[in-house]
């Protein structure tokens, strides 16, 4: 008998259809992978198991009962739990009070929990020292504690919403592992992500979601992962070429070839030039150690690091949000350290932040409103705006750069991710001046569609002779669009790789700290 | 002469910090679940006249206690449905309740005891601890209170000891600072700001009672004074920590005995000047002293339960 | 939430349109409800409410006279109100209007008594109103101050400037060195003397008897201003986008600070301005507790405007009947005008606690 079963589970959001009639076994003792673009369904679904929000069709049996969960403590009774794309974790609390949170007796029991902690550490070789403050761990230890917390209560459901994204290579590798145990175990285990190397290493089974459907459902042995990807992406994957590659994380293949026909530009004057820059946060600690790098005018430098390495300090310093420690940033002459952003602006910099919804737009602002945030004055008179004009210039904005909404007028919110993203884009690059453009996780949680829009506009930017830096912790992102790598580790730069001479290999030790080039 | 003026001026900012006492100390478990209760005041406003009502009807203070304590209690369930449930502004229900509060009372009041009355209303004695009063300069003044001043700094025990040992004082610190985490963990986040909110409700329950039936034994209107508002910016002075808000509560209530003490001295110090100083104490504290980032993440923010 | 097509976008849209009218029915059906609660209390007191409704009526518009003082009343409530919407476009909670208005009455009185009195051509009353509004700016932009330097809650610190504004009225009015009117005559109450007539506001009826003074036309420039800046001007963008995202906004260059300053600042200083006008139109001196009540009215007239100005205007002027009807009711029919406390206090709540229905929004 299957350890789980759905039928028929149809979820709504308004009038947007997450998931449509999903009906699916989980056998004990089986790994099974959910595969499918952003926005498939994939969380929505594992919401529905864990109880975070509940189905509007269909019904679930768990262990051959009726299971219905009004909410994740229901969930946690019946033996199912999981482990969140983002760290649900209080941040400010220790190890061992995140794992007494929702099990523990009137009063509290450490010593108890530390006992259980010492018998997962046995069994599965998951060590964490109880005391530590969550906010003082690293993201690979903060997945641990996740899933300590999970199997403290001995489950017979894991569900795993994609884990490894935050992950190292080496940390990526444990974390599958203990899938398998699990599963050795006879409990079941739900995997969700997009990356089909990770699929091949560890799945029993795989089931494809596409729009809220279920594409198929196969089991592994001798599975063709050509297949499965043109289930996942719904057409023929040879038109998305480099896209794909970086959006699925194929093992393996290695289609680091730019694409521009003039291949790797050799770069001209440097736009941008950061020497020993320094970040401590307000605890102190030193986020970025001394950090140098160059971009010079036609050619995108990408940064490779596991994220939490600097990465993001450097974008908020770049965007003039948070100001260095120490160094110096110039950009075409001007200095720009410890600037505000509007001198940055200023300085022909655009920024494509990480985080676009809290720093690159506002979203229950219109389009137009968003496309001229910066130049709010530009289309008045006497202090009035000037709609009118400001709707036309939105209207033009919007054809160059593609960005579909049924009107400029329209809230930001209204709009897809991957519309978003390209209005931020066009808001960027149409800036004057404009030499150097910083690009942060430009793609994230973006579709193949609009990740190949993103990837054509750098390039194009590129070509006109910007400096582009290019964050990303998508390896496959950064070799199919730089034209040089650095590499990040712990606040400064390791290596660097030029065009041509890319490879997981190298980038990927160097990552983890162990080794230079 | 001085000395007999200094005992008098401990006891008076003592008994003037009991009220806040109480009610910091319940804002403050509250507020580290997440929910600020601008209607505090309001609440300590509905119990103090409650109390005296019932106390002057039955001539039993603790009759009147446990009747304000009820009435502060329905406040709060009021307002915990309304911010919790509905997930409305936090700190405009608050306003709402303390206008409603200061109506009613008002009205209540000179419907039943006539606009200009001054009728006593039976209190509760102080206890004279004979083994207190024994102390130096601050003996007399701690011994000549009554019981309901030493339960408010038994109540501050028991609310260092909820939030630091239990799984319940756990659950309100996880769901103030994360409330998204803690629902995972299977913690009722509308529980837990429920309880804390209806905790909040009874402690300023104890603090208006006191106010009436203990401290003056007599209602007059708009007898709180703001000291609602004085509690809050206690709880946001002393740093969400239980025994830093009973200190800010202890300064604000000497400020405030102060308008007392500086006439008897016979010093040049307009009354009226001293009548804001803890006002303007409280707003130097949470302007000067405060850094936003020991504040309870979640504080204010209601939860919905997204993916 | 994120749709993917422009299609369902619209249907999102229709559903939002649909909640409009709600904007409007919620505040109505509250002051409905509410107004209805207050009439059973009246019942419940065993006053005669044929009696109570003939006085509040009377109280409000019986005669020219009571109808120009409600209108007086409503000016000023208007000018609160119209500041705590000016601060709430940039997502700012402006609950301080009473300390505003006191500063800005104290101020303005201590203009008229001291100085202005002698100037030509109107001066005599406007630099007593410019005082007033600079008075109230300030306390106001105070608190906008340490928000944008501290990250005070402006809630909390407006409170607090209420309460240490009041008592300084009190010690201007009770202290023969600043304020208080000297024991020469009969009485020795602690109040300021009358200002000066050339300080007192032009009547705009004059022939009448009504009291309804220019300061209608200084509410109503007021409100049109207001209503420009917010739904049609650079700033009103600008303090939307400050308020609702700062992050976003200090990265599209505007300095959020400023932006908070200059909220609470205008904020503040409308209230001064309503309190001038109190003092300066009416009243014509000052007492200890002149302010009473008006801070909250003005703040349910803002809230029950949900951010329109027009909404301020209907508000002000229900607000301003309605305490001049309770005020006779009390005198006349002898029910206690907390009444209208009670009624307020239930709009607001239940103005607040209905949230959820008009700021629905399609989640994903």
């Amino acid at each position: 008998m299957a350890l789980l079963e759905l039928s028929g589970l149809t979820k709504r959001f308004g009038a947007f259809t997450a998931l449509d009639d999903i009906s699916l076994l989980i056998e004990r003792g089986e790994v099974h992978c959910l595969l499918g673009e952003n926005g498939a369904g994939k969380s929505t679904l594992c919401n529905l198991v864990f109880g975070v929000h509940r189905p509007d069709g269909g019904t679930m049996t768990l262990a051959g009962e009726p299971f219905d969960p009004r909410g994740p403590a229901e969930a946690l009774q019946r033996g199912v739990v999981m482990v969140h794309q983002h760290f649900s974790l209080v941040p400010n609390m220790s190890v061992a009070e995140n794992l007494m949170l929702g099990r523990a007796s009137a009063v509290l029991k450490p010593q108890d929990i530390i006992v259980r902690m010492e018998q997962l550490a046995a069994e599965y070789g998951l060590e964490i020292a109880p005391e530590a403050r969550i906010d003082e761990l690293s993201v690979g230890e903060r997945q641990r504690v996740e899933i300590i917390k999970c199997l403290l209560g001995d489950p017979q459901l894991l569900v795993l919403d994609e884990p490894t994204a935050v992950l190292q290579p080496d940390e990526i590798d444990a974390l599958l592992a203990i899938c398998r145990q699990v599963a050795l175990r006879g409990k079941s285990v739900i995997l969700v992500t997009h990356k089909l190397g990770e699929i091949s290493r560890v799945a029993d089974r795989t089931t494809v979601l596409r729009q809220g459907r279920i594409i198929e459902t196969v089991g592994m042995e001798g599975a063709d992962i050509r297949s499965l990807v043109r289930s996942m992406v719904g057409r023929d994957v040879q038109s998305a070429g480099s896209v794909l590659a970086a959006a699925v994380d194929i093992e393996g293949k290695t289609p680091a070839k730019p694409t521009n026909a003039a291949g790797p530009v050799s770069p001209g004057e440097a736009v941008l030039q950061i020497s020993d820059l320094v970040y401590r946060d307000p605890h102190g600690v030193p986020r970025l150690d001394g950090l140098s790098l160059t971009v010079g005018t036609g050619e995108i430098v990408g940064i490779a690091g596991v994220e939490g390495n600097g990465q993001t300090e450097l974008g908020l310093i770049l965007a003039g949000l948070a100001a260095p420690s120490a160094g110096a940033i110039v950009v075409g002459g001007t200095s720009v350290a410890a600037c505000t952003p509007q001198e940055i602006t200023d300085a022909g910099v655009g920024i494509v932040p990480e985080d676009r919804h809290a720093v690159a737009c506002i979203k229950e602002l219109s389009v137009a409103e968003n496309l001229f945030l910066g130049a709010i004055g530009k289309f008045s008179r006497f202090g009035l705006l000037d709609k009118s004009a400001r709707r036309k210039a939105a209207q033009t904005m919007m054809r160059d750069f593609d960005v579909r909404a049924s009107s400029p007028d329209v809230s930001m919110a209204s709009l897809s991710g991957g519309n978003q993203q390209k209005a931020v884009l066009a808001r960027e690059l149409s800036l004057d001046p404009l030499v150097f453009l910083l690009a942060a996780q430009p793609t994230r949680g973006l579709d193949l569609g609009a990740i190949e829009a993103v990837y054509n506009r750098i390039r194009a930017a590129r070509d006109d002779g910007l400096g582009v830096l290019l964050i990303s912790s998508e390896l496959e992102e950064l070799m199919a669009v730089s034209d040089r790598i650095a590499v990040i580790y712990r606040g400064k730069l390791v290596g660097e790789l030029a065009a041509g001479a890319f490879s997981r290999e190298a980038i990927g030790a160097m990552m983890s700290g162990h080794a230079h080039v | 002469m001085i000395d007999e003026q200094m005992a008098v001026f401990i006891g008076s900012g003592l008994r003037l910090a009991v009220p806040i006492i109480f009610a910091a100390t319940g804002e403050m478990l509250s507020e580290r679940a997440g929910v600020l209760n601008l209607s505090l005041d309001g609440m300590m406003l509905m119990s103090a006249f409650t109390a005296a009502l019932a106390s002057w009807a039955t001539g039993s203070p603790l009759i009147g206690v446990a009747a304000g304590v009820l009435v502060a209690m329905a406040v709060a369930a009021v307002q915990a449905v309304l911010s919790v449930t509905l997930r409305a502004n936090q700190l405009v229900v608050g306003i709402g309740f303390n206008i409603l509060a200061l109506g009613s009372t008002t009205f209540l009041y000179r419907e039943i005891f006539g606009p200009l009355s001054r009728d006593p209303i039976p209190g509760f004695a102080q206890l004279n601890l004979p083994w207190l009063a024994h102390i130096p300069v601050i003996g007399p003044a701690l011994a000549n209170q009554t019981g309901l001043a030493y339960v408010s700094i038994v109540m501050v025990v028991v609310t260092w000891l909820i939030l630091k040992y239990t799984s319940f004082g756990l659950a309100v610190r996880a769901v103030g600072e994360d409330p998204r985490a803690a629902d995972k963990a299977g913690i009722s986040v509308a529980k837990t700001r429920y309880l804390g909110v209806l905790y909040a409700g009874i402690l300023a329950g104890f603090g208006g009672a006191f106010m009436s039936v203990a401290d003056s034994n007599t209602f007059t209107e708009n007898m709180t004074k703001g000291a609602g508002y004085l509690a809050i910016t206690a709880v946001i002075f002393g740093g969400w920590n239980p025994w830093y808000t009973l200190a800010a509560c202890l300064l604000f209530g000497f400020a405030t005995a102060l308008q007392f003490l500086v006439p008897a001295l016979q010093l040049d110090v307009p009354v009226a000047l001293l009548l804001l100083l803890p006002y303007l104490l409280a707003l130097v504290a949470i302007a000067g002293f405060v850094g936003k980032s020991r504040q309870p993440s979640a504080l204010t923010i209601p939860f919905e339960r997204g993916g | 939430m994120v749709l993917k097509n422009p299609k369902l976008a619209r249907v999102a849209k229709g559903a939002r349109l649909e909640l409009v009218p709600l904007q409007v029915l919620v505040p109505v059906v509250s002051t409905i409800i509410a107004l209805g609660i207050g009439l059973l209390i009246i019942t419940a007191t065993g006053a005669s409410v044929v009696e109570a409704i003939e006085a509040f009526w009377d109280g409000m518009a019986g005669s020219d006279f009571n109808i120009g003082a409600s209108i007086n009343r409503a000016i000023s409530l208007a000018l609160v109100g119209l500041g705590f919407i000016f601060a709430s476009r940039a997502n700012l909670t402006n609950v301080g209007g009473e300390g505003q208005i006191a500063m800005g009455g104290m101020l303005a009185t201590a203009a008229a008594l001291h100085g202005a009195g002698g100037l030509p051509l109107g001066l005599a009353f406007i630099v007593p109103l410019a005082v007033g509004t600079i008075a109230g700016a300030v306390w106001g932009g105070l608190a906008g101050f340490l928000k944008a330097a501290r990250g005070t809650n402006e809630v909390i610190s407006t409170l607090l400037l209420s309460f240490i504004a009041l008592p300084l009225v009190y010690w201007s009015v009770e202290s023969f060195h600043l304020l208080r009117k000297p024991i020469s005559d009969v009485s020795s109450l602690p109040e300021s003397a009358e200002i000066p007539d050339s300080t007192k506001l032009p009547l705009l009826f004059p022939d009448n008897g009504s009291p309804l003074h220019i300061g209608l036309l200084i509410a109503a420039i007021a409100v049109v201003v207001v209503w420009l800046v917010l739904k049609h001007s650079t700033l009103g963008l600008r303090l939307r986008a400050v308020g609702l995202n700062a992050t976003a906004s200090r990265r599209a260059g505007m300095r959020t600070s400023f932006y908070v300053i200059l909220a609470m600042t205008v904020s503040g200083g409308l209230g001064g301005l309503g309190g001038a006008i109190m003092i300066l139109g009416q009243q014509f001196y000052l007492t200890s507790d002149f302010s009473s009540g008006y801070g909250f009215d003005g703040l349910v007239v803002g809230l029950l405007s949900r951010g329109s100005a027009v909404g301020v205007v209907i508000g002000a002027l229900l607000f301003g009947f309605l305490r001049s009807g309770s005020i006779n009711m009390e005198i006349s029919a002898h029910v206690p005008s907390a009444v209208v406390l009670i009624c307020q206090g239930l709009i607001v709540i239940v103005i607040a606690g209905s949230a959820i229905l008009t700021n629905r929004k399609v989640t994903r």
